[in-house]
């Protein structure tokens, strides 16, 4: 049935995330995984509010929240990413020390 | 969306392909550019499968908002610091990636056997005899506006001005 499909689709999503989050070299890609996770949470989210509490939809609402946080996210992180490739001329994770001294 | 079953299953497991593929796509593919539209695919397929589980409110802004803006600003942020770095280092496996593999998979196994597990139509008939069944007329985008407007008010105005905070933050990071 739908529910257990869409559950084990929004694990997977969360997990490739989780995974290309960690692995990932390039800062763009680690913010998209991070997209893919909050994307996984707002699946979960939508479904149970259309399973479970189909009368008030609080989960639509809080999904909606996610979306607007990752908005915010999606705003700042480019901009963190482009000033640090100002910086030092390149976007991987290993290199990006500018705390350090 | 009250489709006949053969229709939704055939739809579901359309979507369901695109949102593995694509999700595959973000992670392996070596050049950033592709798994940028990648994302973009698993984003539209995230779009439907809300719009086939009754959601259309929250469809219309996933596509307004994650397709339309946040998909075309981290293409942007690619194709702004694209070098000739990207190509040097794929292909390369070290000892960490497949720690994380590991790892990742096992949690993933642990967390389908209790997804399965679990008697779901238990706890959704107990919750949906709980329900006062009244059948109103109102759809569910005026019941969205409604919850935002009476009981989440004060969360709503705190997103915008958190909006608000965070776009002047990154303008005053990004320029120079």
């Amino acid at each position: 049935m739908m529910l257990e499909h869409v559950l084990v689709l929004s694990a997977y999503l969360f997990f490739i995330g989780i995974y290309g989050l960690i692995t990932s070299r390039n800062m763009v890609r680690a913010l998209m995984c991070l997209e893919l996770i909050l994307n996984a949470v707002n699946i979960n989210f939508v479904t149970f509010s259309d399973f479970v509490d189909s009368r008030q939809l609080k989960g639509n609402i809080f999904s909606i929240f996610v979306i607007a946080i990752a908005a915010a996210e999606a705003a700042i992180g480019p901009a963190i990413v482009s000033s640090i490739y100002r910086n030092r001329k390149s976007t991987r994770i290993n290199q990006s020390n500018l705390l350090n001294k | 969306m009250d489709l006949p079953g053969p229709i939704h299953d055939f739809l579901l497991v359309f979507l369901g392909l695109g949102l593995i593929l694509g999700g595959i796509g973000v992670v392996l593919l070596n050049n950033p550019i592709y798994s940028a539209f990648s994302l973009g695919l698993v984003l539209v397929s995230i779009s439907l499968l809300y719009i086939l589980s009754n959601s259309y409110f929250v469809a219309a802004a996933q596509l307004l908002i994650y397709v339309g803006a946040i998909n075309v600003l981290i293409i942007f942020a690619v194709m702004f610091m694209n070098g000739s770095e990207y190509y040097k280092d794929f292909n390369l496996w070290t000892v960490g990636n497949g720690f994380t593999l590991l790892i990742c998979t096992s949690i993933f196994g642990l967390l389908i056997t209790t997804i399965t597990d679990i008697s779901w139509y238990g706890i959704i008939w107990t919750t949906r005899l709980n329900q006062i069944i009244e059948h109103d007329l109102i759809s569910n985008s005026q019941q969205i506006g409604i919850h935002l407007s009476t009981d989440f008010f004060l969360p709503f105005e705190f997103i915008s001005i958190i909006l608000l905070a965070a776009l002047i933050g990154a303008i005053t990071v990004a320029r120079q």
